[in-house]
């Protein structure tokens, strides 16, 4: 276990989930890309779930003095939780993320390194794709639609290859399925984002996804993105514009019943329609009153939830000297800020 | 820095390399004169000009110049209160960074400051910019503001304001509240002055902020009021808001029981809809304040923070002297 001594310039998580090739042969696949791409590197398994005969495997391949870490959850979590596990276990300036069975080819791993010179995250997009004509569809649909509703045209959500510098995992707690939508937030936080090219591994057969409930997960994820991106610091915003369109419908439709009541004579008890303004006005009322409980909760919390990220503070000696020496230089890491606040004189 | 300054003035920049030095000159300019120990928060809101290095050099050259730089545009808000968070003066003065406000105020908001108010604003009575898209909509706002939040204030759109820093830092300042601040600072109850302050008009740059923001500024202004007049007794707000309902669902729902005509179902139901409404509204309140309970915005807190304390035996107790 020598490697484990010197840092490590990458740390590599792969979390093992519910789809999984077989671990050795990915193992050295990835070995054969990180060694081209000309650093040090640890590999960080996650097992996601009891997954017996894979640990085995991978502590013999520790045990043939590998730099593998193998960290075991009791249950599956999610790939998100299972990547901030890993994540908790590396020690590398950078960190990569790469998928537990075959989607990109490993000798492409070099390329998503290199972009780092440019950009904080790089996302891998599987390209050029052999797929049939559906999939290769809906693919488009998806990604269009995704594109539309976050205004970021990535272009492969679901490749699992990804390499970063280590501030950006530090700065974007990932939960549930938000592993797919990393690149977003962490362009969200003014991170630089790039997507690379790479070649589809051979091997690359996703079966399954035809299901029903696949297609209602996408949109699913849709959705959150979308609250995640427009509406998390201001609920009212999404809240009111809903409540108040359906108030005035509500409204107005009580009023032209009202109306008809009034100077045409038409019977106000008998109509359905009474039922439905009604409905609609405290509809209305309600998704109002549930934007103004979401306002509460972050004016509460206002301390906890910043919205913004400092990413460095220039200032200089208060005597400078001949060269500029710097003081202070650095990157706060976003979620603690120092304790700024002074006594006061 | 080993002392805490007096005075620090907080100014975000967005794209504005032309203006960071003359307001930096104009600063120093004005603020000389007054004998007090000061530092300069620049805080660079992700600009993709020339701001950050300037304003680099800036640094380099005087100490009491530091940067806070943005990884991304956030907006003026935020910038306001990453400048705020970081500063470490007594006095905190926020300005804007196009040349429009004039530095050479500063002193006056010094010694209303010094007269024992906690917040300062200043007003631009005599204001340059266009009339129909920024005057009579700000005019309008501020009116609207003043009677909602009880704070009345007429420019609450003037950046150039005047803290007391231990107030400010504990002021929750989130989403586009920066035009609020003075409302939001109001659950503490501070003391506010208002001072007319000269007004110029755009040298350089393009203004950033048009008029598309009616509907948002009336979303605010309904958040501050829950937020700031009601955070501590949700629960009142939003019975006052289920009370037409069930008032109404009681009218409705009698009127059915005592009419001797066969009951109609469309006048029932909405009457057991309204009746409904108004006890899920109820819940919400209750909701809330649990949400309350859980936060950490407190009555108390806030109180402490203007408080001024006076003991006959201890002349040197109240804070601000």
């Amino acid at each position: 276990m020598s490697q484990h001594d010197l840092a490590p310039q990458l740390s590599v998580i792969v979390p093992v989930g519910e789809r999984y090739a077989d671990l050795r042969e990915i193992f050295y696949e990835y070995k054969a890309g990180l060694t081209a791409a000309g650093m040090t590197w640890e590999m960080i398994f996650v097992l996601d779930g009891r997954h017996a005969e894979c640990e085995k495997e991978l502590k013999q391949l520790a045990a043939c003095g590998e730099p593998i870490t193998v960290v075991g959850l009791t249950r599956n979590f999610g790939e998100a939780t299972a990547l901030m596990a890993g994540f908790e276990q590396s020690h590398a300036p950078f960190i990569a993320t790469l998928p537990a069975y075959h989607q990109i080819d490993g000798n492409e791993i070099h390329k998503l390194v290199a972009g780092l010179n440019s950009a904080d995250l790089c996302v891998g997009r599987r390209w050029p794709r052999q797929e049939t004509w559906f999939s290769s569809m809906r693919r488009v649909a998806f990604h269009r639609l995704a594109a539309w509703v976050t205004g970021m045209p990535l272009r492969d959500l679901g490749c699992g290859a990804r390499v970063m510098r280590r501030c950006v995992l530090e700065e974007i707690a990932l939960y549930g399925d938000q592993h797919r939508f990393l690149a977003l937030l962490a362009d969200r936080q003014g991170f630089r984002v790039r997507e690379i090219d790479l070649h589809q591994s051979p091997k690359d057969h996703f079966e399954g996804g035809y299901r029903a409930r696949e297609y209602a997960h996408r949109i699913l994820d849709i959705f959150t993105v979308f609250f995640l991106v427009r509406f998390t610091k201001k609920p009212l915003r999404f809240f009111g514009m809903v409540g108040a369109s359906t108030f005035t419908i509500g409204l107005i439709l009580v009023l032209i019943i009202v109306v008809q009541r009034l100077f045409f004579h038409q019977p106000l008890a008998d109509r359905p329609a009474l039922l439905l303004s009604s409905l609609l006005i405290v509809l209305g009322l309600q998704v109002f009153a549930l934007g103004l409980l979401g306002e509460l909760i972050i004016f509460t919390h206002a301390k906890d939830l910043k919205d913004y990220q400092v990413e460095r503070i220039i200032e200089f000696e208060t005597f400078p000297t001949p060269d500029g020496q710097a003081k202070v230089l650095r990157s706060l890491p976003g979620q603690n800020p120092p304790p700024s606040r002074q006594a006061d004189g | 820095m080993l002392e805490n300054p007096r005075l620090s003035i907080i100014v975000p920049f967005f794209n504005e390399e032309e203006s960071i030095r003359p307001l930096y000159a104009a600063i120093v300019a004005a603020i000389s004169p007054l004998e007090v120990t000061f530092e300069m928060v620049f805080v660079d809101d992700g600009s993709s000009d020339g701001t950050v290095r300037i304003a680099t050099e800036l640094a380099r050259s005087d100490s009491r110049v530091r940067v806070v730089k943005f990884r991304r545009n956030y907006g003026q808000t935020p910038a306001m209160a990453a400048g705020i968070e970081h500063a470490r003066g007594e006095i905190l003065v926020t300005m804007d960074g196009d040349l429009q406000n004039d530095p050479a105020d500063i002193g006056l908001f010094l010694k209303k400051m010094d007269e024992g108010f906690d917040i300062v604003v200043g007003w631009r009575h005599d204001r340059k910019d266009k009339l129909i898209s920024r005057k009579i909509p700000s005019r309008i706002a501020n009116r609207l503001i003043g009677k909602v939040t009880g704070v009345p204030i007429m420019d609450n759109g003037c950046s150039l304001k005047a803290y007391r820093g231990a107030l400010i830092k504990e002021i929750p300042l989130y989403s586009e509240m920066h035009r609020f601040i003075p409302a939001m600072a109001s659950i503490a109850g501070p003391r506010i002055a208002e001072i007319k302050v000269r007004h110029h008009a755009r040298q350089f740059g393009a203004s950033k902020y048009g008029l598309s923001r009616v509907y948002r500024v009336l979303l605010d202004l309904m958040v501050i009021k829950t937020v700031t007049s009601f955070t501590a007794r949700p629960l009142i707000w939003f019975s006052l808001l289920s009370l037409p309902l069930l008032i109404l669902g009681t009218i409705v729902l009698v009127y059915t029981l005592v009419s001797s005509d066969p009951i109609s179902l469309p006048v029932a139901g909405s009457g057991v809809v309204f009746m409904a409404s108004a006890f899920i509204l109820t819940s919400a309140g209750a909701f809330g304040e649990l949400v309350y309970k859980l936060g950490d915005m407190r009555d108390y807190h806030f109180s402490r923070l203007t408080q001024r304390i006076s003991r006959p035996h201890s002349p040197s107790q109240t804070r601000n002297s």
